[in-house]
């Protein structure tokens, strides 16, 4: 059994270093002196034959040990980086594959392959033959220097700066933002320190931070980042991970321990007050309450570091039928509306104890929500990476030269919406290598760069998100489609239709503009599998083209599990949800502002002017307005512009209730939520309502003299 | 043809009132009647939109029977109830959606012989809007065809004139 | 984006700095000495400034205190241009308010570097 288990962690990882040197071969192609991308090739080679020998597979570290040895060369400029050895270690690459496909009951690997294979990687060392060059390579890894194992460190790092840090022109926010991009990092302020309201002085800094960081890179590094403020700052760093503390057998440390090891408290003071601990010794003052937290938080990595070890040495991950994961997820939605609901309650019975409890079970919910999120959440770019190969090997197929590059790969979508687009954007590739891309001798001829572009893209745009797939081809000619339409029968011959209509037409089922049949496309089918899957993830599908320039098809996917936080605002008795990660300040707006601005809907913000939208007037709601409204400025499709309401109530946790078929034209709300009170509160799409608006000023305009 | 299909077995109907009609649904369509409550507007929607009401944690729209019809708008009393029904499209969802009525009358059966085809004038009503007419104690009782007044193209919410 | 001064004598070293931040997308004003400098940016405010410290008229020290005096660039970060032989007067320098400083001669990825150091 327990060989069972072990092997299953080694083919996955051995498939995922598969993939991962996928694309470091693919980019090393394009620069071959890349020494950085060659040891990363080699590492990969190297680990595979590593573990395979030590998990029983014996074939694959024997085959990989020879890949390796020639690319040894390569990394110690013996040989240097073509064509031809990167098309031979992807052979290779696929062979391992195949090796590991087999082992798991698989087709058996073709044996003749590897022997054609590892004779032309031979045959690429100079001179020697290749049992020698084995040889001399293995004695040169030998002679190398051991290298320290470099693995990831947690650091525990005190950042205490002196109270005039801001005279210098110093600002502590950047410091801890540096750290932050070292690495993986939990930042806890210590806001002991920090007078009341009355007694502050904004230019005094009270503030002081333990940063718990776990990177690459060491103590000097971290140093580093505070060369300039040496005279400012207090900064103390310790190494968490040593590896007493890390030994799996010993208990980890007790709070209480810790404390006392970090200088906060002493022997004695953990001895009086051992319990409970943590009220206690803030009770007595020994120590902050910040002080604890930050304890505690340590406490917590080097647990969390104990186990990620353990993991290590067990199993690497657990499959879970993804039903389960929904059922979660809408169960968390449930506890976040009730939550809510809870919070309201509790404020207005004024009861301490209660909103004790109720911040609790926010706190609670809230992380909750952040995990299981996080569960079903996948970054794009894995999918993304797998078209790369797709995109060579088909363009190589029919003599095209195309570039592929991407943009958005950490776009996080949840894992069945990535699933399910695969296929869609397989077909969606493929089409643009095929019909969309000329060949080079078209291209040159047309004044274009020979070698084509396809443009992968990702990107959120409020409750949906956008991927996008842009080639500069040839574009779709609109009278073409249609022409081709009528031909088919598919359209009556008098039919009327807009460009947009006709590029729709690509997606109909039996619809080919291919003038050939290649064993691409050009048999009709594909495009409207595209046009199926997509409408199946309740998404939309665009299309833009000009003629000899290029074709944009973009898919608009809603989040389908979205849980947002939002700012709650009211206007009138409306309440209304905006996106809170658009906003960006809250700012009034009184009657002589308006007054001022001569009837214009924009505001001066800090001597940049800002457009503004009055949600009252958009929506004709009635009664009066305040004599003061409050404009929450957002950023839209990069632009800064106001939304005015009456109130700004605060954040809110919001969980997306889609409006349903009836609602499909209102297309300014992106959704609906229930509040605290049971009460339905709209979710407002500010970037279609801010496009509505220009396209409707913009008719008003051209239509209004 | 007027009328959608048939109707050729003893069904058991909802009756409710507008503007003092006597109106009906199949049984098998409802779901449960609840009092009125706050009904959230959603801007720039047909006047019979209503709105959208929390069920339970699910969004659900409600629709102004006296607006869709045509009828005078009316105040709301006590009696004001939201009619919950399931409403299935053509392909195959099926949706659930609230009707504003004036008052739940009772729950009656009638026998296909107690139903006629729906006249094409006379009723005020949009004949496709009926799957037939029923008489009971020498009243007329409008049988409505809910899936096809609820259907997205009659509800079809793109923006009103202002 | 951010707009930033360079204040140096020496036009070819205010060159190298300007089109180095030019290149990364900053505005850039440029001053020759610490006098001009100072009435510049009494019209125009920029978010950063880079200095040397040896300059006629007015010295990068002395450039720094005046700033440092003002409302609008009491917070502002300074970075300035040293050599290595010139230990105390990178102390100097910071006793008067500077945020930071670049060792001459120096590369324009470090330059940058110390930009978005401090600047963010």
């Amino acid at each position: 059994m327990s060989v069972e288990i072990d092997t299953s962690a080694f083919t996955e990882e051995a498939y995922e270093l598969l993939s991962e040197l996928e694309d470091s071969l693919l980019e090393l192609e394009e620069s071959p002196g890349d020494q950085e991308l060659i040891g990363r090739v080699f590492r990969a080679m190297h680990t595979i034959k590593g573990s395979g020998a030590m998990f029983g597979f014996d074939a694959v570290a024997e085959f990989t040990h020879e890949v390796e040895t020639v690319f040894d060369m390569a990394r110690n400029g013996t040989i240097s980086v073509t064509k031809e050895l990167i098309n031979l270690t992807l052979a290779a690459r696929d062979q391992i594959r195949a090796i590991l496909d087999a082992a798991g009951g698989g087709s058996p690997a073709n044996e003749e392959n590897a022997q054609r294979i590892i004779a032309g990687l031979r045959g690429l060392v100079p001179g020697a033959g290749g049992g020698a060059a084995g040889g001399a390579a293995a004695a040169k890894g030998k002679g190398k220097k051991p290298v320290v194992e470099a693995g990831p460190h947690s650091y525990r790092i005190r950042v205490k700066p002196h109270a005039d840090i801001f005279a210098n022109g110093t600002n502590p926010i950047l410091l801890l933002n540096e750290l932050r991009e070292m690495g993986e990092s939990r930042i806890i302020a210590l806001t002991d320190d920090l007078p009341d309201i009355g007694a502050l002085d904004p230019e005094q800094c009270y503030l002081s931070w333990e940063v718990f960081l776990t990177t690459e890179k060491d103590e000097n590094a971290i140093q580093d980042v505070f060369i300039f403020v040496d005279d400012e700052c207090d900064v103390n760093v310790r190494l968490l991970d040593r590896e007493e503390n890390l030994s799996t057998d010993a208990e980890p440390k007790k709070l209480g321990q810790i404390l006392v090891e970090r200088g906060d408290i002493d022997q004695e003071d953990l001895e009086e007050a051992l319990q409970p601990l943590g009220d206690r010794l803030v009770d007595a003052g020994v120590v902050g309450k910040d002080q604890i937290r930050a304890a505690l938080t340590e406490q917590q990595l080097v647990q969390e570091k104990r186990e990620k070890k353990k993991k290590a040495e067990a199993a690497t991950s657990v499959r879970v039928p993804s039903d389960k994961l929904d059922n979660l997820v809408d169960l968390v939605g449930e506890l976040v509306t009730v939550q809510a609901r809870l919070n309201q309650t509790s404020a207005s019975v004024g009861d301490h104890d209660l909103q004790l409890i109720s911040e609790e079970v926010e706190r609670l919910t809230a992380e909750l929500r952040d995990n299981t999120m996080s569960i079903r959440m996948l970054a794009i770019g894995t999918t993304f990476n797998k078209f790369k190969r797709l995109v060579r090997d088909l363009s190589l197929e029919l003599g095209k030269k195309i570039e592929m590059t991407t943009e958005g790969a950490e776009t996080e979508l949840d894992k069945t919406v990535i699933d399910q687009l695969n296929d869609p954007l397989v077909h969606i590739i493929r089409n643009s290598i095929d019909h969309g891309v000329e060949n080079p001798k078209d291209r040159l001829a047309a004044g274009k760069p020979e070698e084509g572009l396809i443009h992968l893209a990702a990107v959120h745009s409020g409750a949906s998100v956008l991927i996008s797939v842009a080639d500069d081809g040839k574009g779709l000619d609109p009278q073409f489609l249609k022409r081709k339409a009528i031909e088919k029968g598919i359209l009556p011959p008098d039919v009327e239709l807009t460009d947009k209509e006709a590029y729709q037409l690509i997606f109909g089922a039996g619809f080919s503009t291919a003038e050939k049949i290649t064993n691409v496309s050009g048999r009709g089918v594909g495009m409207d599998v595209v046009r199926k899957s997509i409408d199946a993830l309740r998404g939309q599908i665009d299309v833009q083209s000009e003629l000899g320039k290029g074709t944009t098809i973009t898919l608009k996917l809603p989040l389908t599990l979205a849980i947002i936080e939002g700012l709650l605002v009211e206007i009138a008795h409306d309440f209304f949800v905006l996106p809170l990660a658009a906003v960006e300040e809250c700012v009034e707006l009184s009657r002589d502002r308006v007054a001022n601005a001569h009837g214009r809907h924009v505001i001066n913000v800090r001597d940049e002017i800002v457009p503004y939208i009055r949600i009252r007037d958009r929506f004709g709601i009635e009664g009066e307005s305040p004599e003061i409204e409050q404009i929450v400025i957002s950023e839209v499709d990069d632009k800064r512009v106001g939304f005015v309401v009456d109130r700004v109530i605060g954040q809110h946790q919001t969980v997306i209730k889609n409006l349903g078929k009836n609602f499909e034209h209102s297309e300014e709300f992106s959704g609906a939520t229930i509040l605290g009170d049971g009460t339905v509160a709209l979710i407002l799409d500010l970037q279609k309502m801010v496009r509505f608006v220009q396209h409707e000023e913009a008719e008003e305009n051209s239509g209004g003299e | 043809m007027a009328g959608g299909t048939r109707i050729t077995e003893t069904t058991q109907y909802l009756t409710f009132m507008l503007h003092k009609e006597v109106f009906a649904v199949d049984i098998s369509k409802i779901r449960e009647v609840l009092e009125f409550t706050s009904v959230t507007k959603v801007p720039r929607t047909p006047q019979f939109m209503c709105g959208v009401i929390n069920l339970r944690g699910s969004v659900v729209p409600v629709v102004d029977m006296r607006l869709k019809f045509n009828l005078e708008a009316s105040e709301k009393t006590v009696n004001t109830c939201i009619i919950i029904v399931e409403i299935t499209h053509d392909d195959g969802e099926v949706t659930v959606m609230g009707a504003l009525a004036d008052s739940v009358q009772e729950v009656m059966e009638l026998e296909p012989s107690q139903i006629e085809d729906p006249p094409k004038i006379g009723t005020r009503l949009r004949s496709d809007f009926l799957m037939g007419v029923g008489k009971h104690n020498d009243r007329f009782i409008m049988l409505l065809d809910i899936d096809r007044i609820f259907s997205p193209e009659e509800l079809s919410t793109i923006q009103a004139a202002a | 984006m951010a707009k930033i001064m360079t204040v140096d004598d020496s036009a070819s070293v205010r060159q190298m700095v300007s089109l180095t931040m030019k290149g990364a997308g900053y505005d850039v004003v440029e001053a020759v000495d610490g006098k001009d400098a100072l009435a510049k940016l009494k019209g125009d405010k920029v978010d950063m400034v880079v200095t040397d410290l040896n300059m006629p008229n007015m010295d990068g020290i002395e450039l720094i205190r005046q700033l440092r005096a003002l409302a609008d660039y009491k917070f502002v970060p300074i970075i300035m241009l040293t050599t290595e032989s010139q230990a105390t007067r990178k102390q100097e320098g910071k006793d008067a308010g500077a945020t930071g400083w670049i060792v001459k001669p120096f590369k324009p990825a470090q330059l940058l570097g110390v930009i978005k150091k401090v600047l963010g």
